[in-house]
């Protein structure tokens, strides 16, 4: 039997997530040994195979179009979409926003922040993708398995990923849920 | 007893119980959120829903009586099912993104409850609606946007503290926690015991002084009884790295079941005087560090140059064991005083009526809390011995009368029925209340007596006639006549007598008899401990030439001593109180001092060998040789 294919990305989250996955330390070569690593932020490949994957990772929430896009492009390409961290299954960090007025987020970090000179403004560039509301990656597209955790521990993602790896359903519970 | 069957096993429980204590009796867990084993059963969170046969939904444990023969199931399938839903619905409400929250990893029930239940997601999204944040309050910040609405905060406030500052605006899912009438919280009516702080299962009530210092689970959880007053509540202090994170009240403590003051809870983490971390003595004018032994030596050197005017103060914060040794080294070598800093100000009359009649004729706060009735004189109550005031606001609802007898413009005439105002002895009023009640008809000749309104009066005796379970309360400035006035009213009506004693050990140092007053002496030994001397003291001892001070902290005494001795605070001290109702309490060192900084008992028992006196040690023998106001329990 081939290796399942694993793809991997981020989104609106802070990379903490694959810090942590990288956190495995030795117990990424046994992933490697299980699972072929396909796209990933870390790797050269930066998109899933056009063929699908069996399982695609998302970091992060979806904070605007661009995001959006690349949700989509995983829930079509992957078999099983694993949500990872608090950003991608709840919106985390990045959803304070949610309670604000966007323009005013904006304003206040590019415009108003005390590290900002009078040139700051808004970013307006024609060819930037169009900021939405923060939300969880299963308020745009399906998610199989939800990772909370921020970031969830090496531990929780080896035994997800080596459970998919092999075929198996991960079910977290007791010690394993951790949603901060 | 009643039989009913849980999840297939079979007990006997009592009648009149919820099935929710059942269930714990039976040793069976029912998740809850808005239930508190010390608040009236609420209803409100439904995590607690149960399978009850019959029944055609599910039914919330904490509201529902056991019946004869009940079957229960609190855990299947549809239970869970149902669990996880109403949790979805309460995450969905507001903001419980747990990474910036100060209780998350551990501290939030709501969290843990989400766990337990195996939740790795939120199956519905929250709306972002936004709800104000009060920072107002100095020790207490309120985050509407984290609260699920239990009430427990409400419920605290009213049922176990009877303060009725919190309650809720708005309905349904705007329904917002509030102050008063909507006025932020430090600027509220609250009187900052903190127990809704205590009792918050999420981080919208958060403690600002112990917020990130660390979790429950990183702290160590010490037992001890709370020097503030003479209640002597039970109180648990969590200690992270040695030190101190956060002081609650005990809930399995009998006395005060949780709840504890401003003094027990906030004062000791906003402590702001100078600590004295070095003996010192004094050189050309100046404090100085010098070592133990050169303070020792001059601190003996200038007692016995002093030694036919000496004197002794100690705190009644301190152990029995500090009390009962300084008496010894002080008796022994003929000091003209031996007291506390409040002179006996609170108990020398009571002990003085006790000695003369050979009883105890004083209740225990037990009384307290049951009465139907509360005579209060002296509203001091309110301000240092806040628990006891609070067994008798949170009555008050619930159909307890209360009279108070003052002078003055009273703190408690908004709570109560009846305000006794006379400028006449509060003993005088005492006597005439006993008057009035047994001759009705001449109320208005008696009030005329003591120039107070025969309505008030009137009104009085009217509710002490109908109480059942009549208490009177004496606050500080008690008078022998006061107290033989308030003894006989109460004996004609079948009530009880409670009096507030003062300081943690008032009454182990008045059944000590260090009780009298300060004189003029040449030298003073005072064992501050972490007292804050009072200016009365801090005059007294202008006089005295040679000053020895043994204390935690800067003060006006440490400052014009000659020696000072640095000593262990509350935290750090072990030792027995005797509270005001005479129940003989262990306080456990919660932290350990600095390096140089000994236990005052250490320090008398230093100087005692250095005077060549031996210290008995027999402190409990020496409590019950004087007969007290109170039965005592040691």
């Amino acid at each position: 039997m081939a290796k399942p294919k694993i793809a991997s990305d981020w989104m609106c989250g802070c990379a903490g997530c694959h810090m942590s996955l990288l956190d495995m330390d030795e117990r990424l070569a046994l992933v490697a040994e299980l699972a072929d690593l396909r796209s990933t932020p870390i790797t050269d490949l930066k998109e899933p195979d056009e063929g699908g994957v069996d399982v695609g990772v998302l970091e992060g929430g979806i904070n605007n179009t661009a995001n959006e896009e690349v949700a989509h492009k995983f829930r079509k390409r992957c078999k099983i979409l694993v949500a990872l961290g608090d950003c991608a299954v709840f919106g985390g960090v990045p959803a304070m926003r949610n309670f604000f007025d966007l323009q005013d987020s904006l304003r206040r970090a590019y415009v108003e922040a005390e590290s900002v000179d009078e040139s700051g403004h808004i970013p307006d560039d024609p060819e930037l993708a169009q900021m939405t509301k923060v939300r969880a990656i299963q308020d745009v597209v399906k998610v199989d398995y939800f990772v909370p955790g921020c970031p969830p521990s090496a531990d929780v993602i080896f035994y997800v990923l080596s459970e998919l790896a092999q075929g198996r359903k991960p079910e977290l519970k007791d010690d394993l849920i951790q949603w901060h | 007893m009643i039989q009913v069957t849980i999840d297939g096993k079979e007990y006997e429980v009592p009648e009149n119980i919820t099935v929710l204590q059942a269930a714990r009796l039976a040793g069976v867990t029912i998740p809850t959120l808005c239930d508190h084993p010390e608040l009236t059963p609420y209803g409100g969170c439904r995590l607690c829903l149960v399978e009850v046969e019959g029944a055609r939904t599910l039914q919330p444990s904490c509201t529902l009586p056991v019946s004869p023969n009940m079957k229960i199931k609190t855990d299947n399938e549809r239970i869970k099912e149902v669990r996880k839903f109403v949790l979805s619905l309460i995450f969905s409400e507001r903001n419980h993104f747990c990474p910036y929250c100060q209780v998350s990893g551990g501290d939030c029930e709501l969290q843990n409850s989400a766990y337990a239940q195996g939740m790795t997601h939120w199956p519905l999204s929250p709306n972002y609606t936004n709800f104000p944040v009060d920072a107002s309050h100095k020790y207490i910040v309120l985050d509407n946007n984290r609260c699920i609405l239990c009430r427990r905060c409400t419920r605290a406030c009213s049922e176990l503290v009877g303060n009725h500052t919190l309650g809720i605006e708005e309905r349904g899912s705007n329904s917002m926690l509030t102050a008063d009438f909507g006025v932020p919280l430090g600027e509220s009516s609250c009187v900052s015991c903190g127990m809704c702080v205590t009792l918050c299962p999420t981080g919208a009530l958060i403690d600002r002084w112990s917020a990130y210092k660390g979790h429950e689970d990183q702290a160590v959880k010490t037992k001890s009884v709370c020097t503030a007053c003479s209640v002597g509540c039970g109180i648990e202090v969590l200690v992270r790295d040695n030190n101190v994170i956060r002081v609650d009240g005990d809930f399995e403590h009998p006395l005060n079941r949780g709840v504890v003051c401003e003094f027990g809870k906030f004062s000791p983490m906003v402590e702001d005087r100078e600590r004295i971390t070095s003996p010192m003595i004094r050189k050309d004018g100046k404090l100085v560090p010098v070592s133990w032994d050169e303070a020792l030596k001059a601190a003996v050197d200038g007692l016995l140059a002093n030694k036919a005017s000496l004197g002794a103060l100690v705190s009644s914060r301190l152990p029995v064991e500090s009390l009962s040794a300084a008496k010894d080294l002080f008796t022994e070598v003929n000091a003209k005083f031996i007291t506390t800093l409040e002179e006996g100000a609170a108990t020398a009359a009571l002990s003085a009526y006790a000695e003369e009649n050979h009883n105890a004729f004083e209740s225990k706060l037990e009384k307290l809390k049951a009465a139907d009735f509360v005579l209060v004189f002296g509203d001091e109550i309110l301000d240092d011995h806040q628990v006891a005031g609070f067994f008798i606001k949170r009555n008050l609802s619930r159909g307890t009368r209360m009279v108070v007898i003052t002078h003055h413009d009273s703190k408690l005439k908004d709570r109560a029925d009846v305000i006794l105002a006379s400028k006449a002895k509060s003993a005088d009023v005492m006597a005439a209340l006993a008057k009035g009640f047994e001759n009705q008809q001449k109320i208005e000749e008696i009030a005329k007596a003591i120039s107070a309104s025969s309505e008030s009066l009137a009104a009085a005796v009217k509710l002490l006639s109908a109480a059942n379970w009549p208490v009177v309360v004496l606050g500080s400035d008690v008078s022998a006549d006061l107290v033989r006035e308030a003894d006989h009213l109460m004996k004609k009506v079948n009530g009880s007598l409670i009096s507030l004693k003062g300081g943690a050990n008032s009454l182990a140092a008045a059944q000590l008899h260090l009780d009298g007053p300060i004189t003029e002496t040449a030298a003073v030994f005072a064992a501050l401990g972490d007292e804050r001397p009072s200016q009365r003291v801090v005059q007294k001892l202008e006089k005295a030439q040679f000053l020895v001070a043994c204390a935690s902290y800067a003060s006006p005494v440490s400052a014009r001593a000659n020696v000072v001795f640095p000593v262990k605070n509350w935290a750090e001290t072990e030792g027995h109180y005797l509270n005001l109702d005479g129940r003989l309490q262990s306080a456990q060192a919660c932290v350990s001092a600095r390096e140089g900084v000994l236990d005052t008992l250490e320090v008398i028992q230093a100087l005692a060998k250095q005077f060549g006196v031996k210290l008995t040690g027999s402190w409990k023998k020496e409590l019950t040789k004087r007969q007290a106001m109170v039965a005592l329990e040691i």
